[in-house]
């Protein structure tokens, strides 16, 4: 187990500056989770800790001792990419032990490491099959299982879950969580999807362009949004954001709301027609075309509807989110 | 109806069937044109030639002075045939085991999408563009003992200058090299295209594994492009087989007869002579050993395909 601190991390391809200056520190055994919208960075960055990218600016620490140019196999992390990166021609038992056994580990400890690892993630019986017989699950687990048997430091996930399908997708992201808190391991986790950074994460770092926009927990991401990006971006469905009179009247430039902090009703202040309604069973969403804009409304429970029926609403005030006009948070 | 011709009959009517069928109709449709083609460009001429190859003919008329496997029996014979056979083989075994580890170390250098190292891969590749005569005459410029570049080469050693090419212990060896040099890189790029298709992500992973630069190559990319070096090894071995028109603009066969392949051998011994019925059974038997190599490249490649 390790921390790992990146400080005043830049880097360019040619004439584009990808990350321009990065500080960030992942602690020890925690849970981290790189989030944001595709070209952010996040995969750079954590090719960069991986030691597949060099940073052009900036230094590296795991453990306490600086990687920036060590070798990736030598900086005592592993790595499960998006696409698996499972070798064809081999077993999945070869697969597992290829690393030990290119380190020349003796076969009674290479067989040990290689059982555990596969009674942890029920592979035993696949020990013997190639990846082109796996389903996407099980290929998803191979790599992993390669991760552990080499015990590192720290895990690297690349976006795993993107290649499954949702049912497949929640199993996984449940084993993941199974799986940190079996290892106890520092684990930096990359993601565009929401949902798999607010719960895996004990940290959730959102990126935009190459830049932090804020860490924190995701509980505090979600009720405290340092920023206008943050508050739109954390959250499903995304909060709503009102600019104009509404939040002039508050001393703010934008105000934010999430859907389930506005609540229907005979006495509320504002008016809008419904456009459409989803009913998902225990929740209804409703879009609204409102004075303020369009707003999107979330109720408990399925709630009887109809499109262009005229809806009368109100914020909860001690939920309402005030941005200044450079998008940073109003305290 | 007894049993049998109600089977009969049944079968009879499935058939037409199948031919009813779309697929069916699709077959009546393109199979003749190509079952012609082939017919008539491919396997008529074999028969023809070894119906030929059973007589003593010059190639003039009809044949007639049948010969049974008499042709055979003096190709067998023959010296040089076997001097050409040996030939062959050498041609062969540097084309396996010195032309495509080179394409391949080469190819592992120049694969990665550049500007530079398009260019490299253009330059390996230049030498399969120019027609083989042509190459022979540029490489017997090369040779030539008095106003080539190897002559110039012994002269600025102190050396005598030597007649590669009129030399018995030196002709062949230069021939090996001109084919070195002319279709290695047709090899490279075969390897160069097999290696681009093996996902990055693949090589990242030997090396987060702790693979060296070597490990990489030896377990992970040469496997993954096993069947690209499994075709090129058939295009080495059947261009081997075929090799003709280096050979003739370098040295014709000479000196002695001492440099000919087994088809330069039947072109000097059958065509220029005018022994067609000979031509024919040297033709036959390299035709054999041809066939005897795809169907030990067809079995390896089912083999490796289960």
């Amino acid at each position: 187990m390790a921390n790992v601190e990146l400080s005043n991390i830049n880097k360019t391809f040619g004439a584009i500056e990808t990350i321009p200056d990065l500080t960030l520190s992942v602690p020890d055994g925690s849970f981290t989770v790189l989030v944001g919208p595709s070209g952010c960075g996040k995969s750079t960055l954590l090719r960069m800790v991986a030691g597949l990218e060099a940073p052009s600016r900036g230094k590296i620490s795991i453990g306490g001792r600086d990687v920036t140019r060590e070798e990736p196999s030598k900086r005592g992390i592993s790595m499960v990419f998006q696409s698996y990166a499972l070798f064809p021609h081999m077993t999945v038992e070869q697969n597992i032990d290829f690393g030990l056994r290119l380190s020349k580990t003796p076969t009674k400890e290479r067989q040990k490491r290689v059982d555990a690892a596969a009674e942890i993630l029920h592979l035993q019986p696949l020990l013997k099959r190639k990846p082109a017989a796996l389903s996407g699950g099980q290929r998803q687990r191979v790599a992993i299982g390669r991760s552990i048997v080499r015990n590192p430091d720290v895990f690297l996930f690349d976006e795993p879950l993107s290649n499954l399908d949702a049912a497949l997708r929640n199993q996984m992201r449940v084993e993941l969580a199974d799986l940190h808190e079996r290892l106890k391991s520092t684990m930096i986790y990359v993601t565009h999807d929401q949902v798999e950074a607010m719960t895996l994460a004990d940290q959730i770092v959102v990126m935009n362009a190459g830049r932090i926009e804020q860490v924190g927990a995701p509980m505090e991401l979600y009720n405290r949004p340092q920023t206008l990006f943050v508050a739109g971006f954390i959250g499903s469905p995304r909060m709503n954001l009102i600019t104009g009179e509404a939040a002039a009247k508050l001393g703010a430039t934008t105000i934010g709301v999430r859907p389930e902090h506005i609540e229907l009703g005979a006495h509320g202040l504002w008016k809008g027609r419904l456009r459409v309604a989803e009913h998902l069973g225990n929740e209804t969403i409703a879009y609204i075309d409102s004075e303020l804009g369009e707003l999107i409304v979330r109720i408990n429970g399925d709630q009887k509807m109809k499109t262009g029926e005229v809806l009368q609403f109100q914020f909860l005030q001690e939920h309402l989110h005030r941005f200044d006009e450079s998008g940073r948070r109003i305290p | 109806m007894s049993n049998a011709a109600s089977i009969r009959a049944s079968k009879s009517n499935s058939i037409l069937a199948d031919l009813m069928s779309s697929k069916g109709q699709a077959v009546l449709l393109m199979l003749p044109p190509a079952f012609l083609l082939f017919t008539l460009f491919v396997a008529l001429p074999l028969f023809d030639a070894a119906y030929y190859s059973l007589f003593k003919w010059n190639g003039y008329g009809t044949p007639t002075d049948f010969v049974g496997l008499d042709n055979f029996r003096q190709v067998l014979n023959h010296g040089i045939f076997w001097q050409s056979v040996r030939n062959t083989l050498i041609v062969l075994a540097v084309s396996l085991f010195i032309q495509l580890p080179l394409a391949l170390g080469l190819a592992l250098m120049v694969y990665e999408k550049t500007p530079a190292n398009t260019l490299f891969r253009l330059v390996f590749f230049l030498p399969y563009i120019l027609a083989e005569i042509a190459s022979g005459l540029i490489w017997s410029f090369v040779f030539d003992g008095n106003a080539g570049v190897a002559s110039a080469l012994f002269k600025s050693l102190g050396m005598n200058p030597v007649f590669i090419l009129a030399d018995r212990h030196w002709a062949f060896l230069a021939i090996t090299l001109v084919v070195l040099w002319k279709y290695f890189g047709f090899h490279m790029m075969i390897f160069v295209a097999a290696l681009q298709s093996v996902p990055k992500e693949l090589l990242e992973a030997a090396r987060l594994e702790g693979a060296k630069r070597w490990e990489v190559v030896r377990f992970v990319q040469v496997p993954l492009i096993g069947a690209a070096i499994g075709v090129s090894a058939f295009f080495a071995v059947v261009g081997s087989l075929q090799l003709f028109d280096v050979v003739i603009p370098l040295t014709n066969g000479g000196p002695s007869n001492s440099t000919h392949t087994i088809v330069t051998y039947l072109y000097t011994f059958g065509l220029t002579r005018t022994r067609i019925g000979f031509g024919s059974a040297v033709g036959v038997l390299l035709f054999i050993a041809a066939v005897g190599v795809s169907i030990f490249y067809q079995r390896q490649t089912n083999r490796g395909s289960k």
